[in-house]
């Protein structure tokens, strides 16, 4: 295992600085990360694909990564290739009802519209109309401006049905790893700050008050770190509704230790001089895909108390499995 | 044949054999195992049934997996030891009570411990015969153990102890106490400290049960007045008792938190016939708790199993763990206040133990303060 945990960490390092350096499309060429994702069973180049997620988070970077991903497992059922096409992902809003949005930017690309009942639908997204949704973040966010459900099925229900499964347990583990790696990042910020801003004559991380704030924050980060490594690693035997699991601890932990970074760098973290307030948005936009904390936690609980077991029960087989 | 020999796979080798083999042997369970499922409140009682129940799953076996043969045991990793707890859980034993000690102060005895002694010790304690005490903490040494006063004089063939110990963990009911004591200078801290095996039968020993808000006495204080201890009963060596200490504590911080959210999950299951839709929310928030704890304590195992201990990175598994007992114990708590107000029946009174429980786990095995400041220190680098 730890060489595992090596191997992941170099992965790590090598995408952030991809991303740091260069902008999310040439990121994602210079990884090859197109052609490593038709690998995606792989347990050895599992990590590859999904670190990409986790340092988009911390750099603010930008791609079609996730549309792709999402659109992966319908591809066998087209004859398109990785990367051409992106996966838009439904949800429902309070007054305009279901809407669809599409994370990055779709130039050039086709859109994957999956609805559930009615099979999936690939259009080019130079023929939809797409309103720009205005949040800070650097993550390019529209929601589609036409009506889906007239458009013909390209993937059948069945297809799209097993396909939408899969679909959406690889999303929302990828979405996870971005939120850890905005989440990160918002903290080590804070970490910096708390170093190097004196009042009183110290530095404010020379406080409890403070360090403590940020070792709970980061307790944040280890907790979702554990438990989205431990999905990935479990691959293929990964619990059903482990995804949700994974899915509403990011959502959790991600936006609280923005808040308790933010709360270390004070009125600063408040504007937009720092990124913190890209992370923390960032970290809300995805919070708000494929499920919000608080829906899932909702549902979690509910399936545990009308269904039996939890997916994140400790088995032996999680056991065995490390 | 056996009960352990039905098991077509090899249990030693593989963990999901042992788990399938103890699940069998279970569907005709020993009286021992259902009477340590009723709740009991006095805290006598159930130490007695888990030992009956103890008792039996080593005379079966199951229990001495995951521990050296040369100490007793089977052989196999702390995964079965996991794998152990983890069934009895969900067959309803609704803890530890006691043994605890099997997965905070053994594995330091089996890696350091004197091995003719070990081989005796482990197999009683398995069994439920002789039951074990740490004496750690001081009136005036708590979080800053490394300031501890309790002495051990070196003459006549040992040492001679004398101190005073407080939150002695069930030393009570034990037979054992592993004991840190200063053998170095006063200003020595944790360079002058050596840790010693004491029976606390011998003559000077006087222990003080410490009834607590729970209602339980688990906790004691004990003095030391004289005691003699041969030099034979050192764990480690002479003056390297804050490696001995170190090594427990990475297992109460790190390791037990997989054996303890076992029960934390149980208690969740058990009680959900009192929920509703308006406490999901609450309940699914807690399942999110448990799983922070499954997974970074799961590490924490495999990361033993590897003989790759997790050092500091344990105050994180020990932070989540008091999270999630805080969280589960809440949820229950907004279900259903008897508890705190209502007739305290058996099933109650064992409801309100564990409640209180919950909000002192902070303090024990290392403060909630001291972990942050761990982590700000050497995780976070703050200055």
């Amino acid at each position: 295992m730890t060489a595992d945990l090596h191997a992941e960490a170099e992965f790590l390092d090598v995408a952030r600085t991809a991303f740091a350096s260069s902008d999310g499309e040439e990121a994602l060429r210079s990884l090859g990360w197109w052609e490593l994702l038709a690998h995606l069973d792989d347990p050895e180049l599992r990590p590859a694909i999904y670190a990409v997620f986790r340092a988009q988070g911390s750099e603010l970077g930008s791609s079609a990564a996730l549309g792709g991903l999402l659109a992966q497992p319908y591809l066998e059922h087209t004859d398109r290739v990785a990367g051409s096409v992106m996966s838009a992902i439904r949800r429902r809003s309070k007054t305009r009802g279901v809407v669809w949005v599409v994370v990055g930017d779709p130039a050039d690309r086709e859109l994957l519209i999956d609805r559930p009942g009615a099979g999936a639908t690939i259009v080019a997204a130079a023929d939809v109309s797409l309103r720009r949704i205005d949040v800070p973040g650097r993550l390019p966010l529209h929601e589609i401006q036409i009506d889906v459900d007239v458009l013909p099925s390209t993937i059948d229900e069945a297809c799209a049905a097993t396909a939408r499964e899969r679909s959406l347990a690889i999303g929302r583990i990828a979405i996870s790893l971005e939120i850890l790696g905005a989440a990160e990042k918002a903290l080590e910020l804070a970490v910096d700050y708390a170093g190097q801003r004196k009042q009183f004559g110290q530095a404010i991380g020379e406080f409890q008050a403070v360090r403590h704030l940020l070792a709970w924050a980061q307790t944040d980060c280890v907790a979702l770190d554990s438990t989205a490594l431990h999905a990935l690693r479990l691959g293929d035997d990964l619990p059903v509704g482990f995804d949700a699991v994974v899915k509403a601890l990011a959502g959790r932990n991600g936006r609280r230790a923005c808040e308790r970074s933010l709360q270390v760098l004070g009125g600063i973290g408040f504007t937009t001089e720092l990124d913190h307030h890209h992370l923390h948005s960032r970290v809300l936009a995805l919070d708000g895909l494929l499920g919000t904390a608080a829906s899932l936690s909702r549902e979690l609980g509910l399936s545990l108390r009308t269904g039996g077991r939890h997916p994140g029960f400790p088995s032996a087989l999680l056991l065995a499995d490390g | 044949m056996s009960a352990l020999e039905k098991v077509a796979t090899d249990p030693l080798h593989d963990v999901r054999a042992y788990a399938a083999g103890f699940e069998h042997w279970l569907a005709a369970p020993p009286d021992s195992l259902r009477a340590a499922t009723a709740p009991l409140p006095n805290y006598a009682d159930r130490v007695s049934a888990m030992a009956a129940m103890m008792r039996d799953l080593h005379d079966a076996g199951w229990s001495r997996y995951g521990w050296p043969e040369e100490s007793g045991g089977l052989g196999g990793t702390i995964l079965h030891r996991g794998a152990f707890w983890e069934t009895l859980s969900r067959h309803h034993v609704p803890g530890m009570a006691l043994f605890e000690h099997l997965e905070i102060l053994a594995p330091a005895l089996v890696a350091m411990g004197p091995p003719d002694f070990v081989s005796q010790a482990l197999p009683a304690l398995l069994s439920g015969q002789e039951l074990w005490a740490q004496g750690f903490s001081e009136p005036d040494a708590g979080s800053d153990l490394a300031s501890l006063r309790t002495v051990a004089v070196a003459g006549d063939g040992g040492f001679k102890i004398n101190g005073r110990k407080i939150w002695t963990s069930w030393a009570r009911y034990a037979t054992w106490c592993l004991v840190l004591a200063r053998t170095g200078t006063p200003e020595s801290r944790h360079r002058g400290l050596t840790a010693f095996i004491v029976d606390l039968r011998s003559p000077g020993v006087e222990v003080r049960a410490i009834e607590q808000a729970n209602g339980t006495d688990e906790l004691a204080e004990v003095t030391f007045d004289d005691v003699h201890v041969s030099d034979a009963r050192i764990v480690g060596h002479l003056d390297g008792g804050w490696k001995v200490a170190m090594h427990i504590l990475s297992h109460e911080r790190g390791t037990f938190a997989w054996f303890r959210h076992c029960f934390l999950y149980q208690q969740l299951t058990d009680g959900l016939e009192h929920g509703g839709a308006d406490s999901d929310a609450q309940l699914g928030d807690a399942l999110l708790d448990l799983a922070a704890v499954t997974t970074t304590s799961h590490a924490g195992l495999h990361a033993h199993a590897a003989d790759d201990p997790l050092g500091p990175k344990a105050a994180f598994t020990k932070l989540l763990l008091c999270e999630a007992e805080r969280s589960v114990n809440s949820w229950r708590y907004d279900l259903d206040a008897d508890l705190a107000i209502g007739v305290q029946d058996d099933e109650t009174a064992m409801r309100r133990q564990e409640y209180l429980f919950s909000r002192i786990v902070t303090v024990y095995g290392g403060s909630q303060q001291m972990q942050l400041e761990t982590i700000a220190k050497q995780t976070l680098r703050l200055p």
